[in-house]
Parts: structure tokens; C-alpha cells; sequence
């Protein structure tokens, strides 16, 4: 996008993200001062209270889709859009009981890595391993792809500096700060975001009322207040295995599962989930006010931004430049740092150097999360545009972990056969239904044929897991 | 079969004030964190 089409003067764009970035940057050396050993640096020290804990959750989960995605859905599908949106909160939701599991049943575990290596074996353990690393690569190269398009697009700051200042900006805060860096400025983060979007939602509603905007839909677009419009249902469906299975299986979430202290893992993560639940509603609703408002809107990813620009002006501008930049980073970060514990246990540690000291292990957690930034750049720097397409191919690998793992959570009889078996035989089958039918079937089919193998396989087994051998220490 | 006026606006003003009490609520966390010594 040129500058002049930009909503905001690259001047502003820029006083914004340098402000933003010496914040982050400053934030992550004070708080990474205290990290002395790799669980320090990975869990920030097993010791994260209600408040940071509940919402890191929220604000992970708000990436740049959610503020940027939902008016696009709710321009697409109407009310049922939204609402479809809001059901990704259910991942953090049903999340909840098993993070205060996973917390009790592996006091000294560091990734979900560790949990499929020690339940299932190293067979599932690898499987698991090539998936999850697949899965979080793409989300990662997506998010930083994302930054530098929209950066450009809000502010006309060239593409490949916006993607290199965002990336550059949380790879350093989360070298130096680990975890608690993450985890404070999603704090910071989370206030910002949703701040924000409540004065734009306001602001929005003081030059539009409801009844104008839906008077404007009945006349000119009804489908969007169809309650029995098909593809806006079954993207309730869609979105709420998507969510499920991210939050189920990510190291981002487990991470966080083993960093809060004792009896905070399950409240944090449903607070959380409430908390994320209203905000796709709250920033989608702008795009149904575009028409009542006479916003021309030629491009639907940039609806939010285009009516907020319109309504408010310089300062709707600066305001979604704001959110925008946050949530990008709330995301970055968390799954830099995730990935990153991710290699350095269960690849660098459990399969090289397990006599590794712990702070020979930040060492390397550190260096790893340099190594991933640089390689995220690169991989982003040609801007290639298909990468949502490859994100949506992850959605069977995603789908089919779901089972094994809720399985190997709660009943002793879920073995590896059934683990092993589900995984490989989910993504297959979803893979090929992915390319055959379409992108919107691949997570439900590898979720569904991965539960009938897993509950199959865990019904006739002999097996009885010992939970003791969760408790596995350093 | 559509949604109606009073739906849209209970959807739209309930989330922005579920947002807006999600606000303070977090800050309220954080204070009552502090105050115990248990923020991290």
C-alpha cells in the first residue's frame, strides 16, 4: 500500500513503534535480570499469580486475526460470523481442568513435549514433535507476515521493515526476559488491547445506533441477520475444533500450565477464556456499521480499520495502529519463546545433551529463540501470500493430537498404540478429505477418525499407565 | 428468520461492556496480587 492510501503518516507509524519497541525491549531486560537457570528463563520460576496468568491467556489468544479477522467474518457472515468467532474461546475454556491436571501430574514437566515422550513413548513423542514444530513455525511465520502487511497498510511503513522491527523487537525482549518478559508485557498487552477496543467500540456507536445499522442490513444485506445462514453455522463448527485443538496440544499453553503456581493454572485459563470470549463480538460489530456509515470498504480484511479511520479520524487511526501492534506482539512472543522451550528440551536436552546445566540450558533456550527469529525473517522477507492456505493444512495435524491427548490426561488405559495410531490416521484421513472436499472439513474428519482409533484402541487395552512416572524430574 | 434490533444491540453493548468490566476486573487481579505478594 502507498503512503498516501496509508491511514496514518509513516512519521506517526513510526514515533509509535519506536515508542512501543524501547518499552518491550526495556521491559524484558529489567524483568530478565532475575532468570538465573532454564526454568526460570522457560517457566519464569513455576510462580505466576492470578492476574499475569489470566491474562497472558486472553492476550495470547487475541492475535492480529482476532482484531483484524473478526470484522472481516462479520462483514462475511453476519451475526453468526461473530459469534462463530467467539467460540475459539472455548479452547481456553475446556483447557481449564486440564491445565490444573497437567500442573499436578508433572510438577517438574517443562513442554508437552515431555508429557508425550513420557506417556506415550518416543514413537508418538516424535510424531508429536514433527506436528506441533509444523504447526507453530506456520503460526509464527504467518503472525510476522501479518505484522509487516497491516504495519504497511496502517501506517505505510515499507513491508519488509515493519515485519523486521516487530520480529527484531520480540526476539530480543524474549531472549533477554524469557517467559516472565512475555508474560509481563501480556499484561500491558492485554489492557491495551481491550481498552481499545472498547473506547473505538464506543466511539463507533456515538455516530451510528444499532437500530440504523440493522435497518441498513435488512435493506441492503439480510443474509448477514439470517439466523439459519449455513456457512456462517458451520463455521461455528470449524472455528471451535480449530480452537480445541491449538490450545490442547501447543507448548504455548503448557508452558504456561506448568509456569502458574500451585491451584492458579485452572482459574487463570478460564478467566482467560471469558475474558477473550466478547472481543471478536466487540471488534467485529464495526463491519456491520461500514454500510450504515456509507464507508466504502474495497478490500474486507481491512474493514475494522478502514470505518474506525473514517469515524474518529487521526485518532481511530492511531488507536487501531496501537491495538494492532499489540496483539501481533502478544502472539510473537509467546510462541518464540513456546517453540524455542520446545527445541531446547526436548531436542536440544532429551536428545543430545541430557547432563546439560540449567544454565547452560537458558543459554541455549536464548540462542535458539535468536535462531528462530532469524529464520522467521527469512522465510518472511519474500512476502510470499499463501501461508494462510498453509495454515489451514495444519488444521489436521492440529485436530488429530486432540484425542491422544485428552485420553492420555485422564484415563490410564490410552496407550501408544492408540496415540500413534490416531495421530497418523487422523492427519491422513484429514489431509486427504483437506484436498479432496475442502480446507473446512480437514480438522473435523482427522479429529474424528483419531477419536474412533484412540477410544477403540484405549477400550480393548490391558495396559494401566502408572501416573507416577509424570513426576519424571530434571 | 433474522435477529432482531434488541438482539444485535444486547450482543454489541453487552461484549463492550464485558470487555470494559474485563478491564477492571485484571486490574483488580493485579492490585489484590501486589498486595499479597503473588503477582510471580
Amino acid at each position: 500500500m502507498s503512503k498516501a492510501d496509508a491511514l496514518l503518516d509513516p512519521n506517526i507509524g513510526w514515533l509509535l513503534l519506536g515508542a512501543f519497541s524501547v518499552l518491550w525491549i526495556g521491559l524484558g531486560i529489567y524483568w530478565g535480570r532475575r532468570n538465573k537457570s532454564f526454568e526460570d528463563h522457560a517457566l519464569a520460576g513455576r510462580n505466576i499469580g492470578l492476574a499475569l496468568g489470566t491474562a497472558t491467556a486472553a492476550a495470547t489468544w487475541i492475535t492480529s486475526n482476532t482484531t483484524m479477522l473478526a470484522p472481516q467474518f462479520a462483514l462475511q457472515l453476519g451475526i453468526w460470523g461473530m459469534l462463530a468467532y467467539s467460540t475459539a474461546s472455548f479452547g481456553l475454556l475446556l483447557f481449564a481442568p486440564m491445565a490444573g491436571r497437567i500442573r499436578a501430574l508433572m510438577p517438574h514437566g517443562y513442554t508437552s513435549g515431555d508429557f508425550f515422550r513420557l506417556r506415550y513413548g518416543r514413537g508418538a513423542w516424535g510424531i508429536f514433535l514433527v506436528f506441533t514444530l509444523f504447526y507453530s513455525l506456520t503460526w509464527l511465520v504467518s503472525m510476522a507476515m501479518a505484522g509487516g502487511i497491516l504495519l504497511n497498510a496502517l501506517s505505510g511503513i515499507p513491508y519488509a521493515w515493519g515485519m523486521s522491527v516487530i520480529l527484531g523487537v520480540c526476539v530480543l525482549y524474549t531472549m533477554r526476559g524469557g517467559l516472565a518478559a512475555v508474560i509481563g508485557t501480556d499484561f500491558i498487552q492485554s489492557l491495551i488491547i481491550i481498552i481499545g477496543i472498547v473506547v473505538v467500540g464506543f466511539a463507533v456507536l456515538s455516530h451510528v445506533s444499532i437500530d440504523a445499522i440493522h435497518a441498513n442490513l435488512s435493506a441492503e444485506r439480510p443474509a448477514l441477520l439470517d439466523m439459519l445462514f449455513p456457512a456462517a453455522i458451520m463455521a461455528i463448527f470449524n472455528n471451535l475444533l480449530f480452537g480445541l485443538g491449538e490450545v490442547f496440544h501447543n507448548n504455548v499453553w503448557w508452558s504456561r500450565a506448568f509456569a502458574y503456581r500451585e491451584g492458579v493454572a485452572g482459574k487463570a485459563f478460564a478467566l482467560g477464556g471469558l475474558i477473550w470470549f466478547p472481543v471478536p463480538i466487540a471488534a467485529g460489530f464495526i463491519a456491520l456499521a461500514s454500510g450504515a456509515l456509507n464507508v466504502a470498504v474495497p478490500a474486507s480484511d481491512m474493514v475494522g480499520p478502514l470505518v474506525i479511520a473514517e469515524v474518529l479520524g487521526k485518532a481511530g487511526a492511531v488507536a487501531i495502529f496501537v491495538i494492532v501492534f499489540c496483539s501481533l506482539a502478544s502472539s510473537i512472543d509467546s510462541l518464540l519463546a513456546a517453540t524455542s522451550d520446545l527445541l531446547t528440551e526436548d531436542v536440544y536436552r532429551r536428545m543430545f545433551r541430557p547432563a546439560a546445566t540449567p544454565a547452560r540450558l537458558k543459554s541455549v533456550a536464548q540462542y535458539v529463540t535468536l535462531a528462530l527469529g532469524i529464520f522467521t525473517w527469512a522465510v518472511c522477507l519474500p512476502r510470499i501470500g499463501t501461508l494462510a492456505s498453509v495454515l489451514f493444512f495444519a488444521g489436521p495435524l492440529v485436530g488429530a493430537m486432540i484425542w491422544p491427548i485428552v485420553t492420555g490426561l485422564y484415563w490410564r488405559s490410552a496407550n501408544s498404540v492408540g496415540a500413534v495410531g490416531g495421530m497418523l490416521l487422523g492427519a491422513g484421513a484429514g489431509l486427504v478429505c483437506y484436498f479432496a472436499i475442502g480446507f473446512y472439513v480437514g480438522a473435523l474428519v482427522a479429529t474424528a477418525v483419531s477419536m474412533v482409533w484412540v477410544l477403540a484402541c484405549t477400550r480393548f487395552s490391558k495396559s494401566r499407565f502408572d501416573w507416577a512416572k509424570l513426576k519424571e524430574t530434571a | 428468520m433474522t435477529f432482531s434490533p434488541g438482539f444485535l444491540g444486547l450482543l454489541v453493548y453487552g461484549s463492550l461492556i464485558w470487555c470494559a468490566l474485563s478491564a477492571i476486573g485484571l486490574t483488580a487481579f493485579l492490585v489484590r496480587d501486589l498486595m499479597r505478594g503473588e503477582v510471580w
